[in-house]
């Protein structure tokens, strides 16, 4: 083989692994909307029947809205803002919308892949807030909140935290391979910071301060649900790695650090287990254990890449049974969270970037592709991390909901709430009129 | 009726999509896109008002 045919057959070789690479992602992103039937089943199974086409249109609103919004300008920011609140102009022009690389182009076939598989991401976070204020909050608030947290927020602090050049990574080596911050922290922060003003349910807690049970129409609905989200999952996970040929010779993580595709199944699955039996320990409550799959794999997101699997069990387990303890604290201090997503998402993700400062710490520095020095994972780093994606998700979720409740357009009257927030829309879930306790 | 395409040959074409040659016809179409985002929010606003003032 001569110098020339070689370097053909190298550059046909590199040719089809990216096209693999984009076949993955893409599927990736198709198997992501699996998170989002589940989100929609959980939702309206938590609810009760009255209130359950409401919960449900409210879903899928904020994943439509999400797409467009994301493109508007959710991508720019991602790409653009990696410095902290400075614009890069020479990334973000990626991301502009009138971008020659925003739309069908015979020179680009991954931008729209890659574009697809982050406005997943971002109905997935928008879809965290919304189980947690079903059943008060008024639609049109809740979209627009949805789509600050979807378009805005969570991509900014994953342009900080998510990408190889974000400060958080080369200032201080903050590691979250899967998420546990810029995703699920953030949620779940910007979600509390909105329950604070929504105010309770009608019912939920009593004169004395204590909290009744709500209980929503369908348990067998919401446990599939949360199932569906599991299997969605895969999908995330599996849109967390990409195949960096040539470089590291294999799968690198978000940052471009060497791993594998195995950590990934490793880990997801062992940190899933714990979660299950972690939250039975806790409660015996098949709600909790399902909700304790999520609180597992999120504990554990962090870190997915480098847990030796039984470890990821065992933080798997400890997020398992923090998470319903939490949200039994959060409900000792009045705050209405229906379906513990600040417990779940807020609490176990916060407790997923601790996990990788404890255990973590030392794993060495690298060049990611792109050419950036990452330093060593510290728990300095990850505690600084947390404290980022802690306020960048409460600030603007409580200042947002400060405002519109101001305004008065952020909680349903009582007269709605008494009789069902269904009546704002056309239809009835059940023709039978299946009645709620 | 309306010539979008960017293209006269696909002998070295790159972006394909409709109006990619045309900063005015892409910014009607984000615009556009953006009042099909908006007014849904008003029409749910308005929805509300009605629901709340039915359901005292």
């Amino acid at each position: 083989m001569t110098p020339e045919e070689m370097q053909a057959a190298i550059e046909a070789l590199q040719g089809l692994s990216s096209t693999n690479m984009e076949i993955f992602y893409y599927w990736c992103t198709g198997i992501m909307i699996l998170i989002h039937a589940g989100f929609l089943m959980y939702e309206m199974g938590a609810s009760r029947v009255k209130h359950s086409l409401a919960s449900g249109t409210k879903n899928i609103l904020a994943f439509a809205f999400m797409i467009p919004t994301f493109y508007m300008f959710g991508w720019l920011i991602y790409l653009g803002f990696w410095q902290g609140f400075t614009y890069d102009p020479v990334w973000g022009e990626f991301g502009l919308p009138m971008s020659a690389v925003m739309g069908p182009n015979m020179a680009d076939q991954a931008t729209g892949v890659f574009w697809g598989a982050f406005t997943l991401f971002a109905c997935t976070t928008a879809s965290i807030m919304s189980g947690a204020v079903i059943e008060r909050i008024r639609m049109a608030s809740f979209v627009v909140l949805a789509v600050i947290l979807g378009s805005v927020v969570w991509n900014l602090a994953a342009s900080w935290g998510w990408h190889p050049a974000g400060w958080l990574v080369t200032e201080w080596g903050y590691h979250d391979a899967v998420a546990s911050g810029v995703v699920h922290t953030i949620s779940g922060f910007f979600a509390l910071g909105v329950l604070i003003n929504l105010g309770p349910r009608i019912g939920k807690f009593n004169a004395d301060g204590s909290a009744n049970i709500i209980r929503g129409h369908s348990l067998p609905m919401t446990i599939t649900g949360l199932m569906l989200i599991v299997v969605g999952f895969f999908g995330f996970i599996g849109a967390c790695v990409l195949y960096n040929y040539g470089v590291n010779g294999g799968w690198v993580n978000i940052y471009g650090g060497p791993t594998t595709l195995s950590a990934y199944s490793f880990n997801t699955l062992m940190s899933v287990a714990g979660g299950i039996i972690g939250a039975y320990a806790c409660t015996r409550d098949p709600f909790w254990m399902m909700s304790g799959a999520l609180c597992g794999i999120i504990s554990a997101a962090a870190g997915l890449d480098l847990w030796y699997p039984p470890l990821a069990f065992a933080i798997g387990f400890a997020g398992g049974y923090l998470g319903p303890w939490a949200a039994k604290q959060i409900e000792k201090m009045g705050i209405d969270d229906a379906v513990g997503a600040v417990a779940v998402h807020g609490v176990c993700g916060v407790w997923g970037l601790l996990a990788v400062g404890i255990f973590l710490g030392g794993y060495p520095g690298f060049s990611s592709w792109d050419g950036y020095d990452i330093p060593s994972i510290s728990m300095t780093g990850q505690l600084v991390g947390a404290a980022v994606m802690i306020a960048t998700g409460f600030i603007p979720g409580y200042g947002l909901s400060w405002l519109f409740n101001k305004m008065g357009i952020l909680r349903a009257g009582d007269g709605v709430q008494r009789d069902g927030m269904d009546h704002e829309l056309e239809g009835i879930a059940y023709p039978e009129e299946i009645r709620s306790q | 009726m309306i010539n979008s395409s960017p293209i006269t040959t696909w002998e070295g074409a790159e972006a394909i999509f409709t109006f990619a040659d045309s900063p005015m016809g892409m910014a009607i179409c984000f615009w556009v896109m953006a009042a099909m985002l908006i007014v849904p929010l008003v029409v749910t606003y308005n929805a509300e008002e009605k629901a709340e003032n039915e359901h005292q």
